[in-house]
């Protein structure tokens, strides 16, 4: 069963291993504060395309964490990841044009430095924006940050979720070494899987 | 599973800080990784248990085993 419109955040971001620990940071974030990151890797089998896919976890979120970071290339040549953008602009439409509970709907905006996005997306001036620097720290602390005000989310702060993050994870080796894998094998593991985890460690009461 | 909390050597805004599972604070805090290592892998010897070391990202990167060992770092 999905989990409800008022607890959903929607995480529009890139998904490769460069990645993967800014976003394994923020999931984490959202899930402690009792909320569910939705990304779009879910349900990957599913016949349902990518946009559809996509569509549908906006449509069924009423938060969402957009990082613009990938907004510049930083080789010549190299393209820009339009991805992030592009929903972006299918979030803030569906908030804009929404009826109901759409109309509600929360963005916060993260980019690498600050003010990257005057350059490149200035439309979004006067928006929820935060810069991470590539930083897991300084993402946590913006995301718990505007959970809290924008959601309700319990006070808690970013170091506290971070020592629960470390906790996590010891717990998470801890299973996945004694179900079989190696440590390379856990360092290999998909974010999802890495996810759908993190639930599931909250859902126990947060085992140490 | 673990019966004993490990020892978790973790970045922070301050350096890197040795702190062990479950607990609120820092138990040290470190200018470089080095030494808390060291000061992780000195309690973590003493209680027989493991310490985890994490990247900058946050991520556990390396598993060090120090006593119950049920699943030992290869090599």
């Amino acid at each position: 069963m999905p989990p409800s419109f008022d607890r959903s955040v929607f995480v529009n971001c890139p998904f490769d291993e460069e990645y993967s620990p800014l976003l394994q940071a923020i999931a984490f974030s959202i899930t402690d504060l009792g909320f569910f990151p939705r990304l779009a890797p879910e349900n990957a089998d599913s016949s349902a395309n990518r946009l559809d896919r996509i569509a549908e976890l906006i449509r069924s979120s009423k938060y969402a964490v957009h990082d613009l970071s990938r907004s510049k290339s930083v080789a010549a040549g190299e393209y820009v990841r339009m991805n992030m953008p592009f929903e972006l602009g299918i979030d803030h439409g569906s908030r804009l044009f929404g009826s109901g509970k759409l109309s509600n709907k929360a963005i916060l905006i993260l980019e690498y430095y600050p003010y990257d996005y005057q350059k490149a997306l200035s439309d979004i001036s006067g928006w929820d924006i935060c810069s991470h620097q590539g930083d897991h720290l300084k993402a946590v602390r913006h995301v718990s940050t505007w959970l809290m005000r924008q959601a309700g989310a319990p006070r808690i702060g970013a170091t506290r979720i971070l020592g629960h993050y470390s906790d996590f994870q010891e717990w998470y080796w801890e299973r996945e070494l004694a179900a079989g894998a190696s440590e390379e094998d856990i360092k290999a593991y998909p974010t999802v899987q890495m996810v759908e985890a993190m639930r599931e460690w909250v859902d126990a009461g947060r085992p140490v | 599973m673990s019966s004993k909390r490990g020892q978790h050597v973790v970045p922070t805004d301050a350096g890197w800080s040795v702190k062990q599972a479950g607990a609120a604070r820092a138990s040290s805090v470190h200018s470089t990784q080095a030494q808390a290592i060291a000061s992780a892998t000195k309690i973590a010897r003493s209680q027989n248990t493991e310490v985890y070391i994490h990247g900058r990202d946050g991520r556990i990167r390396e598993r060090n085993s120090h006593g119950r060992a049920p699943y030992p770092p290869k090599g």
